[in-house]
């Protein structure tokens, strides 16, 4: 789900309109961000360098190049690596000024908010020449010499595909932004499928739903496979039970014991669910089956509680704050032998065997139907 | 035959017939003695030595020789409550070199194989781009071209084995691996066509299929290496690897390799997926569960022999092999112990050694008949050593499911036929 839908929807149409490209921000809100450069920036008629440089026709402008203006050796020598100024590449320096063209001497430590960013360089590129702006849309040939100055991009021997020469035809006539490949998506087409929900409730859709109505659609749509009460049927999904049995010998991990997201509830549940025939219920039953879903697993009591787009957000579950990050590169097995396998006298003492596989019994084509599931199975 | 049978005695038994005189023709040959009589194979005339065979009209695409007919994937009925929404297994005892047959590819999906109709099939960029599009399949191809060789593995491939030895073949225990040569387009080319906003940090990778699959993708790999790709090996991909066109997204789980690829969403934080918070997450020992585990560690095993693949021809010479792969690039060795991790020897790496790609290697050594207890062992270029279980059952528990890459063990008995056992 796009989070500016109306700009999105703006930008389309102005992407049929106008021949040059659209920017994502607001010019006008982008005047108001600029009052925090003008201590140093001018732009517009009659603009002078001052502590830095005019920005009068900075879009296309290669960096370090404004005549008159006493650069840092830092960004002349981005500019001479083909640091070129465009949306993208502004962008980039406007979040993290030095991190980007390390020795700058612009002392501003960056906007932080991306829409800020947006907005200032739509106002920027008013004072640029529309031909020149059409080169602002980030181009593959940006992306390698905005990479040049602080990290040169190892090239395979292969050579680069040649890039068509110049525009055949204008962007903005549906194609994309470099080939003009494509047409622009229409905003019914983006709503058709469109459809995620995210953790801050981006994408959740009016409506609302009980756990009484949720419990019927349950029963008549979901039981057969997640049983009466979540418990599931054979080896389908358990959607409830399972709270603190996280580190036992045999945890289950159902949506109350396991899932960190609601969102992620709604979402499944909208795209995939009932299994065998997706996309079949509407925003409310999907809010009603959310609600039953929670019921199930204790987390709402009371089955006249309604779940809806408004406060979807103040519903926190269980297992939320057990997720941590990806640290198997740290990990002792790992740093122990580093670059250096051990090759003779390993280990101590002779094999034994510890388990034989077939003392489970559980070896395919031996299967007889009876109960006998892997101990670890996948999901 | 062999590969069929779980049961111990049974197959014990098999082996045994079929090894007396597979053994009694190698121990002859191998001492240059002449067979008591002529062997028919030579002196008899063979039908396909007398009869036409078919003609170039008869298997417009042709398949494998029907004595290869065990070549095939194979699932596991109880692993999964529907075949649906499950997995089979690539065949890799069968396999040799490091490109997998685009029929013999694992599948994995989560609402059914969607047989898509390329004329109807559109892909869609939407979210924090400056211009929404919609491309065709037509439009696909003329974006410039690539062609790479990757593996994909499932994330979950060897899980059942994290409580210890469960399944007995090399198939079940690591065949959620491919291998192909993909042709397509670069994401951050198509991206570009698209022109990403700067606060655009995440690509929701979209597919078509039941399931409507989707997971978020680091734009930082999305603008490195991902593809998207309408071909496998040559010709166009399989349906049940998404056909007409999968994201690419190497060294990565396959669960992120979206197929039947739809939709590309910019966007500034992650979607946090089914598929990547209640599934695709490890769950520790001490109840934790890490998040966003994408890159598939450095892995190998010895298809040849393995249980599926005893050892028929006796005692002499033995060529050992298997594969190895890892995320973070090429796979600089590959170890190999006959003593069950006491000792190891360098394996030979044959064939392309290609980043991210399957790697092949050979041991050739002679075999004395006696009992063995066959390991290897990878290490990949950054250095990391592949684990042993017991390593990374001390440091995860064995609730993790995923991402086991723990060195397997197959014992392999004085017949010559093969287990997965777990050893001290």
């Amino acid at each position: 789900m796009s989070r500016f839908p109306e700009i999105a929807l703006a930008a389309a149409l102005a992407a049929l309109c106008l021949s040059g490209p659209a920017y994502a921000g607001d010019p006008a809100a982008g005047e108001q961000v600029f009052k925090r450069c003008k201590a140093c920036h001018a732009v517009g008629d009659g603009a002078k360098h001052r502590v830095g440089p005019e920005l009068n026709e900075l879009i296309g402008r290669t960096a370090g190049t404004a005549e008159g203006y006493r650069y840092s050796s830092a960004m002349e020598k981005a500019g001479a690596g083909g640091l070129a100024w465009n949306a993208e590449t502004l962008a980039k320096f406007l979040d993290d000024p030095k991190g980007m063209v390390k020795g700058t001497k612009m002392s501003f430590a960056g906007l932080k908010k991306p829409a800020d960013i947006d907005n200032v360089i739509a106002y920027v590129a008013t004072f640029s020449k529309p031909s020149e702006a059409m080169d602002a849309a980030p181009k593959p040939e940006d992306k390698k010499t905005e990479a040049a100055p602080t990290e040169p991009k190892e090239e395979s021997a292969r050579a680069e595909p040649v890039k068509p020469a110049v525009a055949a035809a204008p962007a903005g006539e549906g194609g994309g932004l470099n080939y003009h490949l494509g047409r622009t998506a229409t905003a019914g087409e983006i709503a058709a499928w469109d459809i995620d929900v995210r953790p801050d409730g981006v994408g959740l859709p009016d409506g609302s739903g009980t756990v009484a109505q949720g419990e019927k659609l349950f029963d008549a749509q979901c039981s057969s496979c997640h049983g009466d009460f979540g418990e599931a049927v054979g080896r389908w999904p358990v959607l409830a039970g399972g709270q603190g049995t996280l580190k036992d010998d045999r945890p289950v991990k159902t949506v109350g014991s396991y899932w960190p997201y609601l969102s992620t509830v709604y979402d499944y549940i909208r795209r995939a669910m009932p299994f065998g025939n997706a996309r079949s219920l509407s925003d409310d039953d999907v809010y009603a089956l959310t609600a039953y879903v929670l019921y199930l697993n204790d987390i709402v009591t009371e089955e006249d509680f309604e779940l809806s787009k408004a406060n979807f957000g103040t519903i926190e579950m269980p297992n939320a704050q057990n997720f941590i990050a990806d640290d198997r590169a740290e990990e002792p097995q790992y740093l122990a032998n580093k670059n250096n396998p051990c090759m003779t006298d390993c280990i101590a003492g002779v094999a034994k065997i510890t388990m034989h596989a077939e003392v489970l019994d559980v070896t395919p084509d031996v299967q007889d139907g009876d109960d006998k599931k892997p101990s670890a199975g996948i999901e | 035959m062999v590969e069929r049978s779980g049961n111990g005695q049974s197959r014990r038994g098999f082996l045994k017939a079929g090894l007396a005189g597979g053994a009694a023709l190698a121990g002859s040959l191998a001492a240059g003695r002449v067979l008591a009589a002529d062997d028919p194979a030579i002196t008899q005339i063979q039908d396909w030595n007398r009869y036409s065979g078919d003609g170039v009209d008869a298997h417009p695409y042709g398949m494998p020789s029907p004595f290869e007919k065990d070549a095939v994937r194979r699932n596991v009925a109880w692993l999964t409550a529907d075949p649906v929404s499950s997995v089979n297994f690539t065949p890799l005892h069968k396999l040799d070199g490091i490109i997998t047959p685009n029929g013999l590819c694992f599948e994995r999906h989560h609402g059914g194989a969607a047989v898509v109709d390329p004329a109807k099939h559109r892909l869609m960029i939407n979210g924090l781009v400056e211009k929404p599009l919609v491309f065709t399949m037509d439009d696909l191809r003329r974006f410039p071209r690539v062609n790479k060789i990757y593996f994909l593995e499932c994330a979950a491939n060897s899980g059942m084995e994290w409580r210890g030895s469960q399944l007995n073949g090399c198939q079940f225990t690591h065949g959620m691996v491919h291998c192909v040569m993909y042709t397509g387009v670069l994401l951050k080319d198509i991206l570009a066509e698209a022109g990403v906003k700067p606060a655009g940090k995440w690509v929701l990778a979209e597919g078509a299929d039941s399931a409507a699959m989707t997971r978020s993708i680091p734009m930082e790999k999305a603008l490195d290496d991902c593809m998207v790709a309408f071909a496998m090996n040559g010709e166009a991909l399989r349906v049940e690897q998404g056909y007409p066109v999968r994201l690419v997204v190497p060294g990565f789980e396959g669960n992120m390799w979206v197929k039947w690829l739809r939709r590309l969403e910019v966007g500034d934080e992650p979607w946090e997926q089914r598929e990547e918070t209640s599934k695709y997450t490890d769950l520790l020992a001490n109840g934790k569960a890490r998040h966003f585990t994408w890159a598939m560690d450095v892995k190998s095993v010895i298809t040849n022999p393995s249980p599926q693949a005893p050892i028929t021809h006796g005692k002499g010479r033995l060529v050992l092999t298997g594969l190895a792969w890892s995320g973070n690039g090429t796979v600089a060795r590959v170890d190999i112990s006959t003593d069950g991790g006491r000792n190891w020897k360098p394996a030979r790496i044959d064939g392309p050694s290609l980043p991210m790609a399957l790697h092949r290697f050979y041991y050739e050594m002679d075999w004395d008949g006696s009992e063995m207890f066959l390991q290897s062992r990878a290490m990949d270029e950054k250095g990391f050593v592949q684990p042993t279980k017991q390593q990374l059952r001390a440091v995860r528990g064995a609730n993790s499911i995923y991402h086991n890459n723990g060195i397997q063990t197959w014992y392999v008995d004085t017949n010559g036929a093969a287990e997965n056992v777990e050893i001290s």
